[in-house]
């Protein structure tokens, strides 16, 4: 499944890119309309965030960028909320860095892969949604303590919940649909 | 198979346009609204007007954009407002001024408990969610009637002949072709799981749990996205996409004189948007004198 190296941006990469963002886009639109998750205070949960991190991780870092930056523009147009740049870098960033550890995803299944692959999930999430709160100040005119109380930390800890849950899952689904299509 | 949007050929003014004209028309609106965060109604109000006109010559028919139009209104009006209304949170800071006269407030109580508190519903947050809701509805109603009144043929095309390189466009061109086919998939998940007895809007248990029990829902999707990539994938190969002359664009768009006016407005209103904020500190948020008098007597 793996390309010879992580930064390679062919034809894979602007379908799975493509493929990423309207998955992103759709899933955001239908668990919003149809069933919204539960939040408390300004948590909010987007399952759609572990197909995004899901699609860094299988299909490296420039189809998570695309897919994080063109699925919130997308959304974010097609739903009224306007241009908000900082949020898709954030969500870019989100998708990009889980997809540094690509070419370290050997097995799918195996736990260590799995954890290997949350953990950088995590660590896309913290720097993507930082980077949005931080830009924040600048576009928004906020303060340092709004950008991490009000906007990063609940962003975080709903993006995170998400993908604990959902992406070890997202992965033994694909090991499987991978080895029957031999690649 | 690929779903397209409900796009049919209209003999319209909108449709008579350049695609590249709508986007960048589009693009100057919401970048007028976003860059310098104009939250003035006296701004907004006439940027929604253009956008209703606009939406109501792009003649679509109503069965048509009713379920999307019934969507972003749900999400505007009782998500946005009603969240703008309670917290005031999603714009500039001075909406949570601490002395703007309290109009009412809203018990927020666990039933069966005395535990909870009270919101207090400000002049300035009760203002704010009305114009936070104009100012969404404006760029949503720019927004809705594209994939309605373009053809698809023409994404990737627009996209390119607006300087996007040919990776970029291609990408943004499938990203929108497969975003109705996705959503219509997660549909037929919906019902096919339904079918088999899972109420996903019942769903028990804390968060984790409602969050674990969406993966039947999720997985089947996602996992056939990517078996339907590699079959995209192999197709362009075949045709060898990106080593030589660019087949896949459909036609040769030309600007007429129609085009560049409407470009030319919408510039007009992105310099002018910019020009009055950074310029001369109009465009900020602020109560009108009408609305806080209609309170305080």
């Amino acid at each position: 499944m793996n390309t010879k190296t992580s930064w390679e941006f062919g034809t894979r990469q602007v379908v799975f890119g493509a493929i990423g963002a309207a998955l992103y886009g759709a899933l955001s639109y239908v668990t919003n309309s149809l069933f919204p998750l539960p939040a408390a205070g300004n948590v909010t949960f987007r399952p759609a965030v572990a197909v995004l991190i899901f699609f860094g991780v299988a299909y490296g870092p420039w189809v998570g960028l695309l897919a994080g930056f063109i699925g919130n523009t997308l959304g974010d147009a097609l739903s009224g909320w306007g241009f908000y740049w900082n949020w898709s870098l954030g969500n870019g960033l989100m998708g990009m860095i889980p997809g540094l550890v690509m070419l370290a995803i050997t097995n799918y299944k195996a736990q260590a892969d799995i954890i290997k692959a949350v953990l950088w999930g995590l660590g896309g999430a913290a720097v993507g949604m930082l980077v949005a709160s931080l830009t924040e100040m600048f576009v928004g005119g906020i303060d340092l303590k709004t950008a991490l109380v009000g906007y990063f930390t609940p962003s975080f800890i709903g993006n995170a919940v998400v993908i604990v849950i959902l992406l070890p899952i997202l992965m033994i689904a694909f090991a499987a649909v991978a080895s029957s299509r031999g690649r | 198979m690929l779903v397209t949007w409900k796009y049919r050929p209209r003999n319209t003014f909108i449709q008579s346009l350049d695609p590249r004209t709508r986007l960048i028309f589009l693009g100057c609106v919401i970048f007028a609204l976003t860059i310098p965060e104009i939250w003035d109604y006296r701004i907004i109000i006439p940027l929604f007007i253009i956008s209703l006109t606009l939406l109501v010559m792009s003649r679509i028919e109503w069965k048509d954009i009713k379920r999307p139009l019934l969507f972003i209104f749900i999400l505007v009006f009782f998500i946005v407002g009603l969240n703008g209304m309670l917290s005031g949170r999603g714009g500039p800071s001075s909406v949570l001024d601490p002395n703007s006269p309290v109009i009412f407030t809203v018990p927020l109580k666990i039933p069966g408990t005395d535990w909870g508190w009270s919101v207090p519903v400000t002049i300035s947050k009760l203002w704010f969610s009305i114009t936070q809701i104009f100012r969404m509805l404006t760029m949503a109603l720019l927004a809705i009637p594209i994939p309605y009144t373009m053809d698809p043929n023409i994404y990737g095309t627009a996209f390119k002949r607006m300087g996007a390189s040919d990776k970029v466009s291609f990408t943004m061109d499938l990203a929108l072709r497969f975003l109705p086919t996705f959503v219509r998939d997660f549909n037929i998940t919906l019902d096919a799981q339904r079918a088999r007895g899972y109420e996903i809007e019942k769903l028990k248990g804390g968060i984790a749990e409602k969050i674990r029990r969406l993966a039947p829902f999720i997985i089947p999707v996602v996992m056939q996205s990517t078996v339907t990539g590699e079959e995209v994938i192999d197709a362009m190969d075949l045709r060898a996409f990106g080593t030589g002359p660019r087949t896949w664009l459909k036609s040769d768009l030309k600007y007429a004189f129609r085009d560049y006016f409407i470009i030319s407005i919408g510039i007009i209103i992105f310099i002018g948007c910019c020009a009055l904020k950074w310029g001369f500190g109009i465009g900020g948020f602020f109560i009108p004198d009408f609305f806080t008098n209609y309170f305080l007597g």
